[in-house]
């Protein structure tokens, strides 16, 4: 593998992470506005 | 900065004072907005069945992330090179994928269950109950311990207080905010763990690359490498650290009730989109930290004390400034957190429903006694936990023992949801001579030349076929995963024969899927067992009283 890709290898991961917690963060906000619309507990 | 004379930047003790009770106490104050006076005994367990998708894919990911994941990532990173990290974290992330066909399953059978073993005691009966419930309290409690070391060890390392403070603060933290809501609290403070974990992982991995040195760096350390740890496609991390892992995807996910737990809570519609974003989360945020491990090889760091486990802190101590050090001290804190308050969540859980439920009946359960089982155990639980891990025992041993016995259950409990011959006889019988011959073979006590080690190999080769075609069945059902069992037995007997033998941790964990699913199979097959799963559903279901969860969940009908 060379420098550019070992490089990109490295770096792609906190990418994925970033895009997972972007996901898991907006669902859990509209799961909490949605719950407290309806006047129920989130869990 | 020389590590190797512990010239290395330390917190004060006052900042890590304030980040224990920033961390702890942030969420104690969570759990009190979910905090009910009267909890409910289901409640505690596995809230309601009916969790939404952020909370649960949130909580599945930091469920799974533990302290431990992250240091043997790195270390794989570390002896194994590029691909290093790859053989560790996807292989694992891959256990969450491959369960959840099987997870849907077992929902559809058991809707409202709390424990896996439950769900076999209304299967089969009491003896391959105590066989899961039994391998969980232990796997659950080994985890826990190996938390608390975790946390101890950090707090050491970074601040001027001993292990022994490190670990008493981490088990009151966590039991604090456990103890009254169970797994409710459990799965809502995840979220916030989960999000200082991945936010931290978004930062410390670039910024650790940039200061060791960026792309320069491999072209400066490329001659720290070997030539196996500087091949992406290196055979030696895939045969000594990827096979194994591959081997025991299904035992880990099969076993562990943190995961049979989450997969009760979750709405039975969000299954797939949880398991798959937790999937994702889970190997991208291991592997990635194991990128910490391939760094430290090219730098040329070698690990203190020799001990690669030292590698993490030692690379954050080395490339972080102070602030950063306390976000990794969080990040770190929150991975070992949320995997022990699942661990404690899992063991309440277990004695409340396999413990307590069964052996005074479903109809004489009492909720309020059930709860304080619940809470009783933890406390217990967190003692057993401070004990082990204050005596530094290595218990983490037993782990191997404790994964022989899950892989030795997979084929017995997945084909007790879809195969109505399977008897209780079959399934016990099945599992312990697999965890019989597992032991000599793991454990190198039998010499493998001759017969004995063709014998091991071509159980391996069985065992190959039976872990690849399980995998497919979940997907593609039986007709496919024939055919990729037998492909695959096929395709590997050249390789395995004469070989498989010589890697003990592969051809052990491969001789108990083989042996169970062989013994399993045969005892079955015959049988004129012709069980009605739709039985199941009706002896596996909440404890509390209807009009009591109908009033918890549904404040419009209390105020009326």
């Amino acid at each position: 593998m060379d420098i550019f890709w070992l490089t990109v290898y490295v770096l792609i991961w906190p990418v994925i992470v970033a895009g997972t917690l972007f996901v898991i963060t907006r669902a859990f906000f509209r799961e909490w506005k949605q719950a407290r619309a309806e006047g129920r507990g989130l869990v | 900065m020389d590590l190797q004379n512990g010239e290395y930047q330390l917190l004060a003790g006052s900042v890590v004072l304030g980040l224990l009770v920033l961390f702890y106490g942030g969420t104690f104050v969570m759990t009190l907005f979910i905090g009910k006076k009267k909890e409910n005994a289901d409640g505690y367990m596995t809230a309601g069945n009916k969790i939404g998708f952020g909370v649960s894919a949130a909580s599945m990911t930091a469920t799974w992330i533990w302290a431990a994941s992250m240091y043997a990532s790195a270390t794989s990173g570390y002896t194994y090179g590029i691909s290093g990290p790859i053989h560790y974290g996807l292989w694992g992330a891959l256990m969450i994928l491959f369960i959840y066909p099987f997870g849907r399953r077992i929902r559809a059978v058991a809707p409202k269950a709390h424990t896996l073993a439950e769900v076999m005691y209304a299967r089969h009966g009491r003896s391959s109950q105590l066989m899961l419930a039994g391998s969980n309290i232990l796997g659950s409690v080994i985890s826990l311990t190996s938390n608390f070391i975790a946390g101890g060890a950090l707090i050491a390392l970074l601040s001027p207080f001993s292990f022994r403070q490190g670990i008493i603060a981490v088990a009151a933290g966590i039991l604090l905010y456990t103890l009254w809501s169970g797994f409710r609290a459990s799965v809502l403070t995840d979220f916030a763990q989960v999000v200082a974990m991945l936010g931290a992982v978004v930062i410390i991995i670039p910024v650790v690359f940039f200061a060791a040195g960026g792309p320069g760096l491999f072209e400066t350390g490329a001659s720290n490498l070997t030539v196996q740890q500087a091949n992406f496609f290196s055979s030696e991390a895939f045969l000594n650290q990827g096979a194994p892992y591959i081997a025991a995807v299904l035992a880990y996910a099969i076993g562990n009730q943190t995961i049979a737990q989450r997969l009760f809570a979750v709405r039975e519609d969000l299954i797939k989109p949880t398991f798959i974003t937790a999937t994702i989360g889970y190997g991208a945020t291991v592997i990635g930290f194991g990128m910490l491990g391939v760094i430290a090889l090219y730098a040329g760091i070698t690990p203190m004390d020799g001990d690669t486990n030292n590698l993490i802190p030692q690379m954050a101590v080395t490339y972080l400034g102070p602030v950063l050090l306390c976000v990794f001290f969080i990040m770190i804190l929150g991975s070992l957190s949320s995997t022990a308050d699942s661990d404690l969540a899992a063991l309440s859980s277990i004695a409340m429903t396999d413990l307590y439920g069964q052996t005074v009946g479903k109809k004489n359960v009492k909720p309020k006694t059930m709860l304080l089982v619940g809470r009783i155990t933890m406390i217990l639980a967190t003692a057993a936990g401070l004990f082990f891990a204050s005596g530094q025992m290595n218990i983490l041993d037993l782990l191997v023992f404790v994964g022989a016995l899950w892989g030795a259950l997979v084929f017995p409990v997945i084909a007790s949801f879809y195969w109505k011959k399977v008897t209780n006889k079959a399934f016990t019988i099945s599992t312990l001579v697999a965890l019989a011959l597992f032991l000599p073979v793991r454990f190198e006590w039998i010499s493998m030349s001759g017969f004995t080690g063709y014998a091991v190999d071509v159980l391996g080769i069985v065992g190959v076929g039976v872990v690849l075609g399980l995998m497919t069945f979940g997907f593609f059902g039986l007709k496919v995963a024939r055919i990729v069992g037998i492909v695959a037995v096929v395709v590997a007997a050249p390789f395995a024969m004469g070989a498989l033998h010589e890697y003990s941790v592969l051809s052990g964990s491969l001789v108990a899927y083989a042996v169970s699913t062989v013994i399993c199979y045969a005892m079955s097959v015959r049988s004129k067992q012709n069980f009605d799963f739709s039985t199941i559903k009706d002896r596996v279901g909440d404890f509390d009283p209807i009009e009591t969860i109908k009033r918890d969940t549904d404040p419009v009908a209390t105020s009326k």
